[in-house]
């Protein structure tokens, strides 16, 4: 997993009319050619061609995926798991309503620099000018209503996964008081789905397209037909990135309603990670070989490279830029903007001692991680010990977070 | 995948969907390399449908398949669905068009015409009206692919069921009137051969007769199960049909000549039925005439076109906010009405469910209790004097000039 030259730092002397139509393909060819375990490869390739090559997230029809888990069914319904069913009381209590918990009488005006979405220094502008490109302010904050549309949507699209991975999980976990527990997740990822798709609807009136690397980790886990793969994969990984996402959006939003409904679900969202990391630890510790335990800690290292390389709003580009940008320099601008940074550092703050806590970080891992720059994060806090009400005192704690300039 | 089957392949459905993928797949790269064309960045919301949460008043992309000159003043649009389905309706009733003219958003009912039968492709024919911003738009502006707007369809000008014994339904219409009657004499011909029908339709001049050629034809098909007596004001020479408007002494004469409601009194072998559809001087005569016959007022059905162009210009009802409670199903709701808005869309965009169809004042769906407060309301529309009396509002043409209070009685 050395740094090598990727084809896309290869590419910058075609023609620009030939290189837009071939770069897409480069970086995805540049992704896959990134996995060096065979056994990775085998598990996340085909979800990378559907996803990268043929795009079946973005051809307008409904994509249908198929899974081959086996539902688990137990009879003489144990008491086997005391803490997923704290989490299930925990979670019947703390269910509230999208439509009457939160006020959707509040007018969202994304061009209002009054009350900015997101700070004003949340891209690097000072890149873009660099590369040519002069915004005027009603331009710039037209950008940031754009890209937080982009994020909101891969936000809904994401809760939409959740849904129905929770629902299969629930069918798979072997666990009888995970089933209840799971049941809740369920319904609070209809919730999720509910709110984000009303904000979108009603208050920015836009929905992107998902993303083709978002699409490739739910193709991937959706058809994977081990449930500690899909738990891995929904409640560590994916939860792992949405809880970074709203997390980071959660401190620097000023506007009202999109900072209670984030309040909102990353209280949910600490319930969900907290029952995959119970039922991971065991299920990893117990249960597996050392060589599937292997193949998972690889898998999980691979998801969070993608998730902190690849997530770089190509949506918002197309939109905005193609033509004028390169990707490669599009690539430059998301890498260096302040608030992906602050995205990936509560994200991978939350991720890594997650793996940590389930045995997915062991010393023979840990230097590519280093590699990587996320050593910072071995010492962490888990999810375990971490509830509803503390996660998100955490985050208001760190303050109403201004970005630095860097 | 036209071609494979034009080549005489007989393909199984999971087939066809795989060949269906494979198609998209290759199109989504071939689309990129080769043209250049990228997927879109967006999502198609346009064919959404109607959200819980919806803040307007939803409305739904129909496709204008054919268009057809009737008169020299009336065309034909043939509708349907955007995904190529017929349009679902009951005979007898209207869609409301919402139509964009001027950065101004205007809607208008128009009668489906088309009987009520599976195959029958739909249309609605719109007149020039004088004035009228709609009709001229659709007559000026649509052709074939053209993408209009609608709700609905809506109304309750519609056959009730049959008793047991057959009916003889007899519509009395004038000029566009002609519309709703259309669907409803061509479904009760179609689909009940016991059934007769007697129309009397009154126009100005002979070539305004819309459906003229229609009418000749179903006479043909249906024989004496159908009669047509062409009223007109202004009669060609020559013209051996009824003659004059259609007021009360000439409905007499009418009826007379058609042995309509004769002094023999009901029937034993048919349900007499009345259905009236045109213009409220038409309408008024019908009633006085029929009265005179002794035709009871429950064998009477009747729409009321509304004019919206008829309505004052963009008044303003009141320049503040003002409160609104809502009673409905035993729970109660608040929220307030801005200037501009109308009761039924401070209601929906405070996510309260008041129930509506039409939209435009034409339908009385959204029909409620004022119990507090006053509202006023755009005229003329579909509320009967005895309503109005009995306290009961419009939400869709409503406009609180002070708090209120309504209730939802159903």
């Amino acid at each position: 997993m050395t740094r090598h030259l990727s084809p896309l730092e290869r590419l910058p002397r075609l023609p620009s009319i030939v290189r837009e139509r071939v770069e897409p393909y480069f970086e995805a060819l540049d992704v896959m050619t990134a996995v060096k375990d065979p056994k990775i490869f085998a598990s996340l390739g085909p979800s990378g061609v559907r996803g990268l090559i043929l795009q079946r997230g973005k051809q307008g029809v409904p994509t249908l995926i198929g899974s081959k888990h086996k539902a688990h069914f137990d009879w003489s319904y144990p008491s086997d798991q005391p803490e997923m069913l704290e989490l299930y009381r925990r979670a019947k209590a703390g269910q509230w309503d999208g439509e009457r918990d939160l006020d959707w009488s509040i007018s969202v005006d994304p061009d209002n620099p009054e009350v900015p979405m997101v700070p004003e220094n949340f891209f690097n502008a000072d890149k873009i000018r660099e590369f040519g490109i002069k915004l005027t302010p009603a331009e710039g904050l037209r950008l940031t209503h754009s890209t937080v549309a982009w994020m909101l949507s891969q936000f809904l699209h994401g809760e939409q996964g959740a849904l129905l991975a929770a629902a299969q999980v629930t069918e798979a976990v072997q666990f009888f008081d995970g089933k209840l527990y799971g049941a809740t997740q369920v319904v609070d990822e209809a919730r999720h789905v509910e709110v984000f798709h009303r904000y979108l609807d009603t208050k920015l009136d836009k929905l992107y397209q998902i993303n083709d690397n978002l699409f490739v980790i739910i193709d991937a886990l959706m058809a994977d037909s081990r449930w500690d793969m899909k738990f891995l994969g929904m409640q560590i990984m994916v939860e792992g990135l949405a809880l970074g996402a709203f997390g980071m959006l959660y401190r620097i939003t000023k506007e009202p309603l999109l900072k209670s409904l984030l309040g909102r679900v990353i209280q949910d969202e600490a319930r969900h990670v907290h029952y995959g990391v119970l039922a991971l630890r065991e299920h990893i510790r117990t249960q597996l070989s050392e060589a599937e335990r292997q193949e998972r800690e690889d898998w999980a290292f691979e998801v969070a490279l993608l998730m902190r390389n690849r997530f770089l709003s190509y949506e918002v580009y197309e939109e905005w830029f193609e033509g004028l940008l390169t990707r490669a320099q599009w690539q430059e601008v998301v890498n260096t903007s302040p608030g992906l940074e602050l995205f990936r550092q509560v994200m991978f703050s939350r991720l890594v001692p997650n793996l940590r806590d389930i045995g997915l970080l062991s010393d023979r891992i840990k230097p590519y991680y280093a590699e990587a720059g996320l050593a910072k994060y071995f010492d962490g806090v888990s999810a375990r010990e971490l509830d509803e009400t503390t996660m998100i005192s955490a985050l208001d704690a760190a303050g109403s977070f201004e970005i630095a300039a860097e | 995948m036209g071609t494979l089957e034009q080549l005489g392949l007989a393909l199984t459905t999971p087939v066809r969907r795989r060949l269906e993928m494979l198609r998209r797949d290759l199109s989504m790269v071939g689309g990129r390399v080769v043209l250049g064309r990228r997927a879109p960045v967006l999502v198609d919301r346009s064919h959404a449908g109607a959200r819980a949460w919806a803040h307007t008043i939803p409305r739904r992309p129909v496709r204008v398949t054919r268009v057809v000159h009737e008169t020299d003043e009336a065309s034909s649009f043939y509708l349907e669905e955007m995904d190529g389905s017929p349009i679902e309706f009951e005979a007898g009733q209207f869609l409301t068009f919402s139509v964009e003219v001027d950065g101004v958003t205007l809607r208008r009912a128009y009668s489906l015409a088309s009987p009520q039968l599976p195959d029958e492709p739909r249309h609605v024919t719109v007149k020039r009206m004088p004035e009228g911003r709609v009709s001229h738009y659709l007559n000026d502006h649509c052709a074939e692919g053209t993408i209009l707007h609608v709700l609905g369809p809506s109304g309750n000008f519609l056959l009730p069921p049959l008793s047991g014994r057959p009916r003889h339904a007899v519509f009395i219409a004038g000029g566009s009137g002609i519309t709703p009657v259309m669907s409803l004499l061509g479904t009760v011909l179609a689909t009940e051969p016991a059934s007769r029908v007697t129309l009397i339709y009154g126009n100005r001049r002979r070539e305004d007769i819309i459906f003229a050629a229609q009418l000749a034809a179903l006479r043909e098909r249906y024989g004496d199960r159908l009669r047509v007596d062409h009223v007109l004001n202004a009669p060609p020479r020559g013209w051996t049909g009824g003659e004059g408007l259609l007021d009360p002494p000439t409905l007499q004469q009418r009826f007379d000549a058609l042995g309509l409601f004769g002094d023999t009194g009901p029937s034993d072998e048919e349900d007499v039925e009345v259905y009236l559809c045109g213009p409220s001087p038409m309408m008024q005569a019908a009633h006085e005439a029929l009265r005179a016959r002794a035709v009871p007022a429950a064998s009477i059905r009747e729409e009321r076109f509304t004019q919206p162009e008829a309505r004052t210009e963009a008044r303003v009802y009141s320049t503040t906010p003002q409160p609104m409670s809502v009673q409905i199903r035993g729970l109660h709701a608040d929220t307030v009405v801005k200037p501009g808005q109308t009761l039924l869309e401070a209601g929906l965009e405070g996510g309260i469910g008041l129930p509506f169809s039409c939209a435009m004042g034409g339908c009385g769906t959204c029909k409620v209790k004022l119990r507090e407060g006053e509202v006023e309301m755009d005229e003329p529309n579909c509320l009967s004097a005895a309503e109005r009396e009995a306290g009961y509002v419009l939400t869709c043409v409503g406009h609180a000039t002070g708090p209120c209070v309504i209730e939802v009685e159903r």
